[in-house]
């Protein structure tokens, strides 16, 4: 059975988006399906993981879990939004990449995302804090660490990779 | 020491810029025009035959473009193990019964994931339940189910396309037997005999999930008109995937196309053939439309391959100094219904362990048994992890009962370098010594072993081996490197990247080779049309085959372009010196000529020739096949890498909970390329041993896994990091590129029973199954205390 379809306005990475879609569109489904925004990704589906992390607002929100019809009217950012569009890094992907701290790369925009809106909100955190924060961020490859140090270099400006 | 400039730093990432922007395209972000969404019903029961199948009212449903059963794929075989002794069983779909709970019935293709799910819905498949078996010792009891019924032969094995001269034929399993393997060497009972002290343990380790942050998923697109497939999917070397694609589907290898797409992390469970695989290739050629299958969370935990389950018996005698002088190994595999991989890792967890101690007398027996569960594979470090955890928790047990130190234990029974290993493979590089030394020195060894166990504090030690690259047909690889006009190269290989690092260590090697800085190496990899052959990337032969291959060609490259340069510059070749894309000669660096005016000048001079490098590298030049699994004979790898680890732990007695306080982990990868990917590598492996140590197993009930997500399946989170130290316990191997080989598989084994004895130092109690949760320790310590009492 079909459902009508509703509409959204929404602004992702400062682009403004009026759409249609079907109520039970998730956000992760509009970015990846709609709006061709592959970055979040899909890995749990079950809210559990973080790999679809994205900011709606000041908020750091697992898209698979939420409606995409929650976030109208609302600005959401993706890992697409965040470097400049001339091709600079935000200090947090400079760090991530001087300090491995990805290898597949699969939950990397996750943790960026969450990594950004916790120092947005709080800019020094201790790494316990960080720690904490980034829980809901799994990650099989990289063991945490060297990811940790780079949120950790970038909220206290402190010295480079120990290596 | 030669002073690198490339090599051996810690330099960025080449895929860093794709992954940190969101740009880097894995199978899940695919979308290809006309592209339809394939889904597989599995089956609910763990045994039972198929009655019917219905599928008319799925295909009425509107936007389903196909609905397929075992009828349309009857007689597809595939296994990872297909020789001519035990041909393949597995089947894309089942036909006659089902053999475990989730195995694929049917499929479908749909325009869109919720119709082909709505689809499912409508297939009707009636069922007659048959007697399952789900433990491997009833399994082998006269008058168990019998999972297997005749394994038909239905095509030539790979063993014959390869080029074994062997015809394969059915087979029939007795008492659900899938496998055996037996090696020995030396006169076991003579060992025994000789033993001044011998003790029997027994150890279980469970299934555990790879779980790749990527679920399984292929896109496959068939070109009715030119009979070509294309396929992006998660892999981890193109040629296994192909080989079987091919066999499968019946289209000609070369007619199939593996695309370079990045893969969300692997761990072993990515290189088989699965089922979806040769469905979503099958569905693609019926309708001629890209098919897209993307496995749900619960799929991959239980159709999907999960690791080895094992039993391991292990016997050991000693003499009173704690020299080894025989161990006899029994392990039994539950295997589940179809045999996977089963009787490689048996032979595994002996070949690797090999190059630990030398035991002088060893025999080594495997069982693998068919039962109505899921099925396993390699997962890092394929049977080690399991054998090790047995063999490092008896080592600690030995020590306790003849009072002799752990570390003092294991350094005495060590192999050496140079040391000539029973199958014929030769040490040439051994690092475990060190690695050994350099652990116990920063765990706090002499300090802390059995001196904290007033606070519940405790220290522990494992080690491991590892093959960088197996004998394996045909396990070799070929690289090439291309200059371009302006004095960059182009390197042409094929391993694929799933987080361990080869587009930057390979880019790395080729730009060493070639003075020229890491940005200038132009990457073509993964692509098994762009790329030569390609197989280094299971086994952990990526760097040393792999790499081994890609630095012949940049050596290639190299004397090429001096000889060219030796005939501008009027110079030996000896004399000419290569940096920042020009040659010069070594006492007039002022006076240099470019890459770019070599390639000038050489197409003009030399019949247009374009100044290509060529490389090439197989594992174990004098394997021609396979080594011998059933009796442990003829040669298993060129070099082992090898990894120590320690581990620090504080046990709450009242709930049974084990903090880890610190792991140490210090590995021979015998040279860091890449010393932060080395780093990485090691990290990830700390915690990886961790979960398999404390959190993690694949808990099935009749044959249903009761955890199939990532809630209910835990693993580390970043709160749960204790300290971790890494130490580089490098010994250059001669053979592998710049002194490198084995990084990434080693160290897990080591630390699984690092931990587990580390609670023993901690509390005294003995844990013979992981993971080693709070209500198993806690269980123990009050055993301990009513025996106490007593």
């Amino acid at each position: 059975m079909e459902i009508a379809k509703k509409p959204l306005k929404v602004t992702v990475n400062g682009r403004p988006f009026e759409l249609w879609i079907k109520p039970k569109t998730t956000l992760l489904q509009l970015l990846r399906n709609d709006l061709g925004l592959t970055g979040a990704k899909q890995s749990c589906m079950d809210n559990s993981c973080g790999a679809c992390t994205v900011i709606v607002d000041q908020m750091a929100v697992k898209a698979c879990s939420i409606l995409a019809l929650q976030v109208n009217g609302k600005d959401v950012t993706t890992v697409e939004g965040l470097a400049s569009r001339d091709g600079k890094l935000h200090p947090l992907q400079q760090a991530f990449l001087e300090h491995h701290a990805f290898q597949c790369g699969f939950c990397t925009p996750g943790k960026l995302m969450s990594s950004k809106a916790m120092l947005d909100e709080n800019p020094h955190p201790t790494e316990e804090d960080v720690r904490r924060d980034m829980e809901g961020n799994l990650c099989r490859c990289t063991g945490y660490n060297q990811y940790i140090e780079a949120i950790m270099e970038v909220a206290q400006k402190k010295e480079g990779p120990k290596w | 020491m030669v002073e690198y400039s490339v090599v051996g730093k810690p330099l960025p990432r080449v895929d860093g810029l794709a992954k940190l922007t969101g740009q880097a395209k894995y199978t899940t972000d695919l979308t290809l025009p006309n592209m339809v969404y394939g889904k597989l019903l599995r089956s609910p029961l763990p045994h039972a035959k198929i009655v019917s199948i219905d599928t008319s009212q799925a295909e009425k449903l509107p936007g389903v473009e196909a609905v397929i059963t075992g009828k349309d794929t009857f007689g597809i075989r595939y296994a990872f193990v297909d020789t001519p002794n035990f041909p393949g069983e597995e089947r894309p779909l089942a036909e006659d019964k089902v053999r475990f709970v989730g195995e694929g019935v049917a499929a479908v293709a749909a325009a869109d994931p919720d119709i082909a799910e709505d689809a499912l819905d409508l297939i009707e498949v009636e069922y007659d339940p048959l007697p399952a078996v789900f433990d491997p010792e009833e399994a082998m009891k006269d008058g168990a189910p019998q999972v297997h019924g005749e394994i038909a032969r239905t095509t030539s094995c790979a063993w014959e396309d390869w080029g074994v001269a062997r015809k394969g034929h059915s087979y029939t399993p007795v008492n659900n037997v899938a496998g055996r393997v037996l090696l020995s060497y030396g006169d076991i009972e003579k060992g025994f005999s000789e033993a001044e002290y011998i003790r029997e343990d027994r150890f279980w380790s469970p299934a555990t999930a790879h779980m790749a942050m990527e679920p399984h998923t292929i896109v496959a697109s068939y070109d009715p008109f030119s009979g070509k497939l294309d396929v992006w999917l998660n892999h981890m070397a193109y040629e296994i995937k192909r080989y079987w694609l091919s066999k499968t589907l019946g289209i000609p290898n070369e007619k199939i196309r593996v695309h370079q797409t990045y893969v969300g992390g692997a761990f072993g469970g990515k290189a088989v053939i699965f089922d979806y695989e040769v469905v979503a290739g099958f569905l693609s050629r019926k309708i001629g439309r890209p098919v897209k299958i993307e496995l749900t969370r619960e799929e991959v935990f239980s159709s999907c391959r999960n690791s080895i389950r094992f039993d391991t018996t292990v016997k050991t005698g000693v003499k009173k100094d704690g020299t080894i002088v025989a161990q006899h190994v029994k392990v039994i595999v539950d295997a589940g219904a179809y045999k996977g991989s089963s009787s490689v890792a048996m032979y595994l967890s002996h070949a690797f362990s090999d190059a630990c101690f030398d035991r002088r007398n060893v025999r080594h027996e495997g069982i693998a048994v068919y039962t109505n569960k899921n099925f396993g594979f390699a997962k890092r470090g394929h049977g080690a992890p399991q054998n090790r955890f047995a063999v490092d928790s008896q080592v600690d047990m030995i020590c306790e009962d003849l009072g002799l130190d752990p570390v003092e234990f294991i350094l005495k029974n060590l192999r050496k370098k140079g040391d000539v290993l029973p199958n014929g493979d030769k040490l040439l590089s051994y690092g475990l010594p060190k690695c050994v030394e350099l652990v116990a020195g920063a765990i706090g060894w002499k300090e802390k072993r059995g001196k904290q166990r007033d606070r519940n504090r405790g220290v522990g030690i494992g080690v491991n081996g590892m093959f960088s690259g197996s004998g394996y047909w045909p396990f070799a690889c070929a690289a090439i490197v291309r200059l371009n006009h302006n004095g960059t190269v182009t390197l042409m290989e094929g391993d694929v990247e799933f987080g361990q690092g080869p587009d930057t260590t390979y880019s790395q090697i080729a730009a060493e080779e070639l003075g020229l800085p890491l940005e200038d190496v132009i990457l073509v990899a993964g692509d098994s049309e762009l790329c030569p052959l390609n197989y280094s990337n299971f086994l952990s032969g990526g760097m040393f085959v792999g790499g081994g291959a890609v630095y012949n060609a940049a050596h290639d490259l190299r004397v090429k372009i001096l000889k060219v340069a030796s005939e501008i510059l009027k110079a030996k070749p000896d004399d000419l010196e290569m940096r920042n894309r020009s040659v010069f000669v070594k006492s007039k660096p002022e006076k240099p000529v470019t890459f770019g005016e070599i390639l000038r000048y050489n197409i003009q001079k030399h019949l247009g020739d374009p100044l290509i490098g060529l490389g090439y590298k197989k594992a174990v030049p004098e394997i021609e096949f396979y080594p011998s699994l059933s009796r442990g004979t003829g040669r298993f790898t060129d070099a082992y890498g090898l990894a120590a680890a320690t581990a620090e732990v504080e046990v709450d007695k009242e709930t049974g909970r084990v903090k880890v306080l610190k792991i140490c982990i210090a590995d021979d990868c015998g040279y860091e390329i890449n010393p932060a990917g080395i780093h990485g590598q090691m990290v990830s492996q700390a915690v990886m041993g961790m979960g398999d140590a404390l959190l993690e197993e694949v808990i099935d009930e009749g044959g249903r896994v009761l955890n199939p997500n990532l809630v209910d399946y835990e693993i580390p989170r970043a709160f749960d990091i204790p300290e971790i130290v890494i130490l580089n316990g490098s010994d250059p191997d001669p053979n592998g590129p710049f002194g490198g080989k084995e990084a990434g598989e080693c160290a897990r084994a080591a630390v699984i029973p690092a931990i587990a004895n580390a609670i023993y130092d901690a509390v005294g109690v003995r844990i013979h199954r992981v993971p080693i949760t709070p209500e198993k320790v806690l269980n123990a310590l009050r055993s301990k205390e009513k025996e106490g009492k007593k």
